[in-house]
């Protein structure tokens, strides 16, 4: 395991031994785009429609997606709902159970900015980007699920583009 | 019973112990005094001809000048319906609980005590219940509250 | 056994978790195996949509009121408007009471149908999921032929209705209600006799009449007990009184009656859907109704019988054109109540069954 953390770093070292790499990084990059395994948690309203967009008609199980009950076995999770300062506490602790890499999708208007419920409301954290990092944002209140299948292909591009240096320890 | 029978019939057996006001829109809306509360309740669910078994709603009022818990009750057995409510000052507000007749206004009595600080006496359980666990900024459903992140919608 | 110490434990139950719909917490008190003691916490979806109302006019509250409940959002919308046109006198055109019953009738069988995958997936069945979120795509696509939206529909407005139903909607919808009357032998077939369902469900969580009433329990938990209440019958709102249709009811109390009930009140829906598109006649679809409304002074409680319970909105106005206070009450708050009283002394598992038969949303108890 120690040799493939140090290959990267000693392959760019050397001029054109990137190409030693580049097959490893692509059964990385395809094998962890194609099978991420997201986290059951649902809030609110969207929780509703990632619910159908795993079910019969818009189905998940094609982009190799399937749900997992509990953080430790995931390694994507989809914010699909809005978050309180309650319960704010809670998903920063989820998060952290996580194993890496992880990734994170805030679906729906609440995730993104506080939605519907920015003004007048005492209890709603407007946003859950300074809670966790987030890597793709869905607008829509409650999107539709052809607008999540397209944020998770989103995500599958944006895994497909890292490098195997970016998942070194720094 | 019609609604103007159970006017009638509300006027005479609780004669002086509940006030009909003129802003029920629908349904009959009475006043209680703080005092008569428990006495009240009890009797409108015994009565062989009411028999208000089922809680509807309570819900607390900040008109500004003083607060409002308005009761809401229904009768399964004769399909009726009445709305009640109690004045409190707004220093030192304290009503009894109700929750020995109707046992399902327990957490509502919780939810009116955290959201306005209407103190509900041997209620029992009176903590935390909707907002977070370390909320120190008063009650939020008073009219004069405020807080810093607190951002109110701008008049279009 | 002389000499074996033994000593109750604490588990907790949620926030996330696969099975507490939505963000509940319980905290349990075990005995070995039993349950001896049942605390819920709340309030981890409190998004504080009453001090909102305050602020917003009554045709800004509408489209807040559907996230309160949003699986049966046409029934929030409806308890409001209803609660506004009873303070106002307003009075509704007839084309859109009969919009109105067919568009609250359909989103009833949704639920239901919700209600159905995923109760069968928190036991650990995962085909009833599939079909039954396959035929609630057939309503969802007419709601979404009418106004639009899938979820949060904003149709059921102030005075009637927000647009008239297209050419098409009439035919799909008879051809919808007929496959799911046809596919309802389908999920009878694989619960119904199904060991493994009866053995879960069966004499699990029973719940007397006279502590669901006294709890304030209503809706399908409630008719499950033997309590024949159903607000369309015993206090007719909008034009109930003109349709035929039975109360579904049950007299076991327990979480397999709870299931049945529902399936029943499904086919129930159909009829008076039927009986509404045969019946459908012309006119205008919304009462004249100000830009600038405002209500006299007054207050009202409106309720109506929606798929988890009784539903209530009650407004007091002081003439201006914003609502003064607006307090909402969901069926499963009252639900969420009893569990304590009939999850104790059974095992975790059964807990489970219970709480997905009452068929609990978190937004109703948390607003």
């Amino acid at each position: 395991m120690g040799l493939i953390r140090k290959l990267p770093i000693y392959a760019e070292k050397i001029p054109g031994g990137a190409i030693t790499t580049t097959t490893l990084e692509k059964v990385r990059q395809y094998s962890q785009a194609c099978s991420l395994w997201y986290l059951l948690f649902g809030t609110a309203c969207c929780a509703i429609e990632l619910m159908c967009t795993g079910a019969a008609r818009y189905d998940f199980d094609r982009l190799g997606m399937i749900f997992r009950a509990t953080p430790r076995q995931s390694d994507l999770i989809i914010c699909a709902g809005t978050i309180t300062k309650k319960m704010g506490p809670r998903l920063r602790r989820l998060y952290d159970q996580m194993a890496e890499p992880r990734y994170v999708i805030a679906m729906g208007g609440c995730t993104v900015s506080g939605g519907p419920f920015y003004y007048d409301s005492y209890a709603v954290e407007k946003g859950i980007n300074h809670i966790i990092p987030v890597d793709v944002y869905i607008p829509g209140c409650p999107p539709r699920p052809e607008s999540l299948l397209e944020g998770c292909l989103t995500l599958q591009e944006k895994i497909k583009k890292q490098k195997l240096s970016d998942w070194q320890e720094k | 019973m019609t609604g103007d029978e159970l006017k009638d019939y509300v006027a005479r057996q609780f004669e002086g112990r509940m006030t009909l006001l003129d802003t029920g829109r629908f349904d009959p809306m009475y006043e209680v005094k703080v005092p008569d509360l428990l006495e009240v309740a009890k009797a409108l669910r015994d009565d062989e001809n009411l028999k208000f078994d089922f809680f509807c709603n309570l819900g607390g009022v900040d008109t500004g000048e003083r607060f409002e818990a308005v009761y809401s009750i229904a009768s399964t057995i004769n399909k009726l319906r009445l709305d009640f409510k109690v004045m409190l000052p707004r220093d030192g507000a304290e009503i009894e609980s109700v929750q020995e007749i109707w046992p399902g206004a327990n957490w509502y009595e919780r939810e009116i005590w955290e959201l306005f600080g209407i103190n509900v006496k041997n209620h029992g359980n009176l903590k935390r219940f909707l907002l977070p666990d370390d909320w120190d900024q008063g009650h939020p459903l008073r009219k004069d509250w405020d807080a810093p992140d607190f951002i109110r919608m701008p008049e279009l | 056994m002389g000499g074996l110490r033994t000593e109750e434990f604490i588990v907790n139950m949620g926030p996330q978790h696969p099975s507490t719909h939505g963000v509940c917490r319980l905290m349990l008190t075990m005995d070995g195996e039993k349950v001896v003691k049942i605390e819920p916490f709340i309030g981890y979806l409190h998004r504080a949509i009453e001090k909102i109302c305050e602020n917003r006019t009554y045709a800004q509250c509408v489209p807040i009121i559907d996230r309160f409940e949003y699986v049966t959002s046409m029934s929030c919308n409806q308890v409001f408007s209803l609660a506004a046109e009873k303070l106002a006198g307003i009075e509704v055109p007839e084309r859109a009471e009969y919009l109105r019953v067919i568009m609250l009738e359909l989103n009833r069988i949704a639920s239901h149908l919700i209600f159905y995958g995923v109760t069968a997936m928190d036991l650990g069945a995962l085909t009833p999921f599939l079909y039954g979120l396959r035929e609630r795509e057939m309503i969802i696509d007419l709601f979404e032929m009418t106004c639009g939206q899938r979820l949060t529909y904003n149709y059921i407005r102030i005075g009637g209705v927000s647009r008239d139903i297209p050419k098409e909607f009439v035919p799909q919808c008879r051809k919808a209600i007929e496959t799911i009357r046809d596919k309802l032998n389908d999920y009878e077939g694989l619960l119904n006799e199904n060991p493994i369902w009866l053995v879960r469900n069966k004499g699990v969580g029973y719940l007397a009449p006279d502590v669901a009433i006294a709890y304030g329990v209503s809706g399908p938990s409630l008719r499950a007990s033997g309590v024949k209440y159903d607000l369309r019958r015993d206090d007719p709102y909008s034009i109930y009184d003109r349709f035929d249709f039975d109360v579904a009811v049950r007299y076991n109390g327990d979480c397999y009656d709870r299931y049945l009930v529902r399936l029943d009140e499904i086919k129930q829906s159909i009829r008076i859907v039927d009986q509404a598109l045969d019946g459908l006649p012309e006119g205008p679809i919304r009462a004249k109704v100000s830009p600038n409304f405002k209500p006299p002074a007054g207050e009202v409680y409106s309720r109506i019988e929606n798929s988890r319970g009784e539903m209530g909105a009650y407004i007091l106005s002081d003439g201006s054109k914003k609502p003064f206070r607006v307090k909402l009450r969901g069926g499963s708050y009252n639900q969420l109540e009893v569990v304590p009283v009939i999850g104790v002394g059974g095992l975790i598992a059964d807990l489970v069954a219970i709480f997905a038969s009452l068929d609990v949303i978190m937004p109703e108890v948390d607003r």
